[in-house]
């Protein structure tokens, strides 16, 4: 931003007459489907202290925001109320068009209308739209009574935390080294790798999984602004964005603290574990999950696919073992959730191995008994056309009639109520039954529930916003790599955690991160001097006593005040308050809702 | 809908981003609904929530951050002022219920529901 639109984004408005601006947002339909936004903008026209109401398709788009921006330079306004998506979204989208417009940015009331009207009353629309109404008008309330603010910058800690030295963690700390942050790789397992380690031939490069691992371990180590820590049980994580502190034990039993301005979680999945007796697992020894099946190929002679010292000649792969799970179908999981989201990456993975099978051992049959096959990756379907080409038998069921796998003397009989041709019960016969295991989410609770980081309705970590914010937690500082997120394979886990580091580094690329400038704030007019409120902080030398113009009054230290608020209830004279946050705002807000 | 209103008192860092993730997973409940959001609702003097009463809302739901406050302090300050507005509402007639003062997460989805559930019963006979 140029000096000119600086000076003239921190000039006084306060002073003006309030004239409001407000921008009703359609998101597409995500509001306007069920809340009458022009019946709103209506009513917000006519409500005092409104010089202009307008509604839109998408107030966050470049057009939307010069709607504001030409309201500003054409009308005046000089506050401004967008009803829209939830603040976290883009409340500092529209400060900044205040600020590039040259009004103060805190001059901006955002209402949220989505999240929190029309998403959540959608067989009320009656219903939703005058509670949009009455949130916009106390919106108005609010900003005409707010005074123009500076930010508070806070000193951050120059270096990000990675936690989980798999492919994503060592990926986001060699992205972040490359743009010149500090990273701290901090590992749970002796070793860096994770779950590539124990995996062969990865697609689409054909590359062995430790090898990859290798490569990136060794660029990790070379690299002076990675620190690694490995065999690093973490028990506490704390902090705020700029200030993190992560605590862990040393694998020799000392203690350790990485003290970081942002955190980049890259904490990975746990393969999907069958249950006893489940297609046989546990009970048959025959009956095994892909994962060890890779191992089994790696281990297995050129020539003759073995295990446990037989020859294997024919195997059935089965898709969706622990994925897209049915209720009443499927046992739940031991928190009584069950797997209903989608793998995604088992298809392929599952046709690779296939393949490769074809390739060494061509007289191996495959039998490969599938719901849906999704190979949604950048050329995976040809390894579906790969397979069909060799031989690969596929036999699909639906939902509810899952395959039946039996056991005798004779093998293992696969039973299929195949839709390929009709509904026709069909059985195979096979050495070895492969279950297509997919991915659920490490266990993660202890951090998880120190930091309160969101999760989604899978148990994986949840993103703000799958566009606008990704891989971003709610939880500020926060950022998400790799299958942490959602089942992913390698290279979208590369590429989730170069996005990561970027954001980090990003938030740090300055020594100091911008805070608001929400602290308490005394009147000395009103301030009579009484001495009530430094008996409520709880920080000390934030809120004292002290003379000032000759005057006993109460003095707040911002750099030390954390905008808590609890000065406030005690004043007597309302001479204390929040800066952003003031009682009468509230009082006033209170009023236009509870108005008939 | 019923005109009974509900004023919610969300938190910045909990409550509010509950109240989100109630609406990113498509949960309903009664659009009579209000939600305002505030660093910490221990700023509230107890006459803010009497005054609110006298001005026609019909129940007062505080979700703080409870133990999970950021704040040092202010959960046991907001409880105690709690427990002093219930004295008043009492001398005034006004019936205990139509105040809750709660603890919501950011992922309390059933919580944030629940609780709205127990007031919209607790309004009803206002």
């Amino acid at each position: 931003m140029d000096e000119k639109i600086k000076e003239e984004a921190a000039k006084d408005n306060y002073r003006q007459e309030p004239k409001v601006g407000v921008y009703v947002c359609h998101c597409g339909g995500n509001i306007s489907d069920i809340i009458d936004v022009k019946a709103v903008a209506a009513a917000l026209a006519k409500y005092p202290g409104v010089t202009v109401a307008r509604e839109y398709a998408f107030m966050c788009s470049s057009n939307g925001q010069d709607l504001i921006t030409e309201d500003i330079k054409n009308l005046g306004i000089n506050r401004t109320v967008v009803a829209a998506c939830s603040p976290s979204l883009h409340e500092l989208t529209f400060r900044n068009v205040l600020q590039r417009a040259g009004v103060n940015p805190y001059l901006h009331e955002h209402i949220n209308i989505r999240e929190q009207a029309s998403w959540v009353h959608k067989a009320d629309h009656d219903g939703a739209t005058a509670k949009a109404i009455k949130l916009a008008q106390a919106g108005v309330e609010k900003v005409k009574r707010k005074d123009p603010l500076n930010a508070i910058r806070v000193a951050a800690e120059p270096r990000v935390a990675v936690i989980g030295g798999g492919v994503a963690g060592m990926r986001a700390a060699l992205s972040a080294a490359g743009k010149g942050l500090e990273a701290v790789i901090i590992e749970k397992a002796p070793r860096l790798g994770g779950k590539l380690l124990d995996l062969g031939k990865m697609y689409p490069s054909g590359e062995e999984g430790p090898a990859i691992a290798g490569k990136l371990e060794a660029l990790v180590r070379a690299e002076k602004k990675i620190t690694v820590h490995t065999g690093a049980d973490i028990d506490f994580v704390g902090g705020f964005v700029g200030n993190f502190r992560v605590n862990f034990k040393n694998a020799d039993g000392t203690s350790s603290q990485v003290k970081a301005g942002a955190i980049i979680m890259a904490t990975g999945y746990q393969h999907y574990k069958p249950a006893q007796g489940e297609f046989g697992y546990g009970e048959d020894a025959n009956v095994v999950t892909l994962p060890e099946f890779i191992s089994l190929m790696k281990n297995s002679p050129a020539g003759r696919l073995e295990y446990s010292g037989k020859e294997i000649k024919s195997l059935a792969l089965l898709h969706c073992v622990g994925s897209r799970q049915v209720e009443g179908v499927h046992k739940p999981q031991a928190d009584g959730k069950i797997n209903d989201y989608c793998s995604r990456v088992c298809c392929s993975s599952a046709l690779y191995a296939a393949n490769q099978v074809k390739d060494r051992y061509p007289g191996v049959r495959i039998y490969d008994v599938y719901r849906d096959i999704r190979t949604y990756g950048m050329q995976h379907e040809t390894y579906y056309d790969k397979a069909s080409k060799d031989g690969v038998l596929f036999l699909r069921h639906n939902e509810t009639d899952q395959p039946v796998v039996t056991s005798d003397r004779t093998g293992h009989t696969v039973k299929v109520k195949d839709v390929l041709t009709w509904g026709e019960e069909l059985e195979v016969k096979a050495d070895l039954i492969v279950l297509v295991t997919g991915m659920m989410p490490a266990d993660i609770s202890l951090i998880k529930s120190q930091m309160k980081m969101p999760t989604g309705a899978d148990r994986f970590l949840q993103e703000v916003h799958l566009k606008l914010r990704p891989v971003e937690l709610a939880n500020s500082g926060i950022f998400i790599a790799g299958t942490a997120q959602y089942p992913m394979d390698v290279p979208e886990a590369m590429a989730a955690a170069g996005t990561a580091a970027a954001k980090a580094c990003i938030l740090l690329a300055e020594p100091d991160i911008p805070l608001e400038p929400f602290v308490a704030v005394v009147d000395e007019h009103k301030c009579t001097g009484c001495g009530l409120c430094p008996a409520e902080c709880s920080y000390d030398g934030a809120l004292m006593m002290a003379v000032h113009n000759g005057k006993k009054v109460a003095v707040v230290n911002p750099a030390l005040c954390k905008g808590c608020g609890a000065c406030v209830a005690v004043c007597p004279v309302r001479a204390i308050d929040v800066a952003g946050w003031t009682l009468d705002q509230f009082d006033a807000m209170v009023e236009a809702i509870a108005k008939e | 809908m019923t005109s009974k209103k509900i004023l919610i008192i969300t938190t910045n860092h909990s409550s509010y981003p509950g109240a989100d993730a109630v609406g990113q997973a498509r949960m309903g409940y009664d659009a009579n609904t209000y939600i305002i959001r505030v660093p910490d609702p221990v700023m509230f003097p107890e006459d803010f929530y009497l005054k609110a009463f006298d001005k026609g809302i019909a129940g007062i739901i505080i979700m703080s951050s409870g133990s999970d406050c950021p704040y040092e302090g202010a959960y046991e300050r907001l409880s105690k002022r709690v427990a002093r507005v219930y004295e008043q509402m009492k001398v005034k007639g006004i019936a205990a219920n139509r105040l809750k003062l709660t603890t919501i997460c950011t992922v309390c989805r059933a919580a944030f529901l629940k609780e709205i559930s127990e007031m919209e019963k607790a309004v009803s006979a206002v």
